[in-house]
């Protein structure tokens, strides 16, 4: 596929702010997965190799603090235009998703013939989109209740501490179970895009997967080269 | 079954060895009984003023009272077992500079029987002392006695008295705690003497780090140790959750890294429960426990909070009935992890077979 088809799918923003997310998230996991199941040897090792556990600490906190700006500018960037109605929630759920994930596992059982066509993001993306936004704030309300316990337990009670440890724990060791399990092979082993989805890193997409993995936005863009593809039904009508 | 043959064979075999053996053993030259030496020896050194001069001119003393030889576990042994070198009359003139080298020269004596204790005691906080030349250090007769050497563990409690001669004000903490309470009041056989913690011949120094890091696991030994709390009603699960939590996990990962040797570096069990005046912490002791609880994390985090104790879980695991927020919160993530993950899972798998089956 030439330079001149593709489609702009991420801007520069969104580029960026996926690199430092990825960058941060190895680097909470590799410094916090070892706090969590500190008593495994691997653990001894990843801090010993790491300069201790005063350093393992430092570098989860740090990471944390810059996690949590970034969220919050994240937001900021995307509150911001659609308030002044220079952008749509495209990301928020609808009916649709809900039907097509029930459609997407049928066509997956063999039970339909044909996959449901996706607008600009498929309830994977929505999915893992708002798994990360809920997960990130349940990350960031316990990170700081546990990076600041004293202060913390000025107002609330000390039960809040070890709740918070748990939660924080449990909620990191599920967002990296999904993204070894989900992301990794959505972006990677997935037959449609393996080895690799360049997407997040260019930017763009090919006509080609777009017309396949985005069919109802791909008609929309392009009607004259897609007069048969399927529309969405819950599109308002003009 | 060996054969009569074969049995003379064998003993033919063995006579020469144990002749040449036997023929080639070290004879003594000092050709008295064992009584007799000890007569002999007393004849001088049952003298009180027996004294010989040092080299800086004090005098040591020589004199040996023949009657506390009776309850020694050594009364059997010949005075030069100890005193090597002794065995002729008079004896070859001996020099010492001071009080310190002469009695530092008895360990010596020690070491031909005991090597592997007195090995140890190489590595030991009181060997340092002795190093430095110190007249009172403690040797292996200042805690073991000399000719009145007894069973130093018989009974359990003399241990203590042993270290007590020396360590005064830690022995009058020690036995007001609920483990030298126990050992004196009740002769306890499952309450630590001195030498459970500090060890008896390899001491360390108790300010040094990697000892301090090491209390949980020794702590631990007694209770994490089922059987033996089950006697008193105690919890196991002490350790575990001390180590599941911050200040455990800390300590478990070897602590704050380079810290000097009596720097606090994160509580650990001595921190709270105190070292030797450790109280009860369970029944009706729990409540000031409790209530003292904020004082002591006071003691490194100045700005607590009255809120901030409840934080600790006092070495309960969570349950509806303590702490029912942090066990509900872990309930559900025990559910949620493997429902989540689970169906991602099984949707990846989906997927892969749909387009494999797509291909054919």
């Amino acid at each position: 596929m030439s330079e001149q088809g593709d489609v702009v799918r991420f801007n520069r923003r969104e580029r960026i702010e996926h690199v430092l997310v990825m960058i941060l998230f190895v680097v909470l996991v590799a410094t916090g997965m070892p706090q969590k199941f500190h008593e495994a040897g691997i653990a001894k090792t990843i801090v010993e190799a790491l300069g201790g556990i005063s350093q393992v600490r430092y570098f989860h906190r740090m990471a944390g603090v810059f996690f949590a700006a970034l969220t919050l500018m994240h937001l900021t960037a995307i509150v911001l235009p659609v308030l002044t109605r220079r952008s749509t929630l495209a990301m928020v759920p609808r009916p649709k998703d809900f039907r097509d994930a029930v459609l997407t596992i049928r066509y997956y059982l063999g039970k339909v013939r044909e996959r449901p066509q996706y607008d600009h993001f498929d309830y994977k993306e929505k999915f893992e989109y708002w798994g990360i936004v809920f997960g990130s704030f349940i990350m960031i309300c316990t990170g700081f209740v546990l990076l600041l316990p004293l202060l913390a337990t000025k107002f609330l009670p000390g039960q809040v501490i070890p709740a918070a440890k748990v939660a924080h724990g449990n909620e990191g060791l599920m967002a990296m179970l999904v993204v070894i399990v989900w992301h990794l092979f959505n972006v990677h082993l997935a037959p449609e895009v393996f080895p690799m989805s360049r997407t997040i890193f260019t930017g763009k997409i090919s006509r080609e997967r777009m017309r396949h993995e985005h069919g109802i936005e791909y008609a929309r863009q392009f009607p004259e080269e897609a007069s048969d593809a399927p529309t969405d039904p819950d599109a308002k009508k003009p | 079954m060996m054969g009569l043959c074969s049995t003379i064979r064998l003993v033919a075999l063995l006579v020469p060895v144990w002749v040449a053996l036997a023929a080639f053993a070290p004879t003594r030259v000092w050709a008295f009984s064992v009584q007799e030496e000890k007569d002999k020896c007393l004849s001088c050194h049952g003298q009180e003023n027996l004294s010989m001069t040092l080299d800086d001119g004090q005098a040591a003393p020589l004199f040996m009272k023949g009657e506390l030889l009776a309850g020694s576990v050594h009364k059997n042994l010949r005075c030069t077992d100890c005193h090597s070198g002794l065995d002729q009359l008079p004896h070859k003139p001996r020099h010492y500079q001071d009080l310190a080298q002469f009695r530092a020269s008895f360990g010596e004596a020690c070491k031909s029987c005991h090597s592997d204790n007195y090995a140890k005691t190489l590595d030991s906080v009181h060997y340092r002392v002795q190093a430095r030349g110190d007249a009172f250090a403690p040797t292996c007769v200042r805690c073991h006695g000399s000719h009145e050497m007894g069973r130093p563990a018989e009974p359990r409690a003399r241990i203590s008295q042993t270290c007590a001669t020396c360590h005064v004000a830690v022995s009058d903490t020690y036995v007001k705690s609920v483990h030298g309470k126990a050992l004196v009041g009740e002769n306890n056989q499952d309450v630590p003497v001195c030498t459970d913690c500090h060890r008896s011949h390899n001491i360390a120094d108790p300010s040094n780090l990697g000892w301090r890091l090491a209390t949980p696991s020794l702590c631990g030994k007694c209770h994490a140790d089922e059987k033996r709390m089950k006697k008193y009603g105690l919890s196991t699960a002490v350790l575990s959750t001390y180590l599941a939590d911050f200040h455990g996990t800390t300590a478990s990962f070897g602590a704050h890294g380079k810290k000097k040797d009596d720097e606090r570096v994160v509580a650990l069990c001595v921190d709270c429960h105190g070292i030797h005046d450790i109280a009860k912490a369970t029944g009706a002791d729990a409540t000031m426990f409790r209530e003292n609880l904020v004082t002591t994390c006071r003691k490194c985090h100045p700005d607590a909070s009255e809120n901030f104790p409840s934080a600790w879980l006092s070495h309960y695991e969570p349950s509806l009935t303590r702490a029912p927020f942090v066990y509900l919160i872990k309930l559900f993530y025990k559910v949620l992890i493997p429902f989540i993950v689970g169906g991602l899972l099984l949707q990846v798998v989906l997927h892969l077979r749909r387009s494999v089956g797509k291909k054919r």
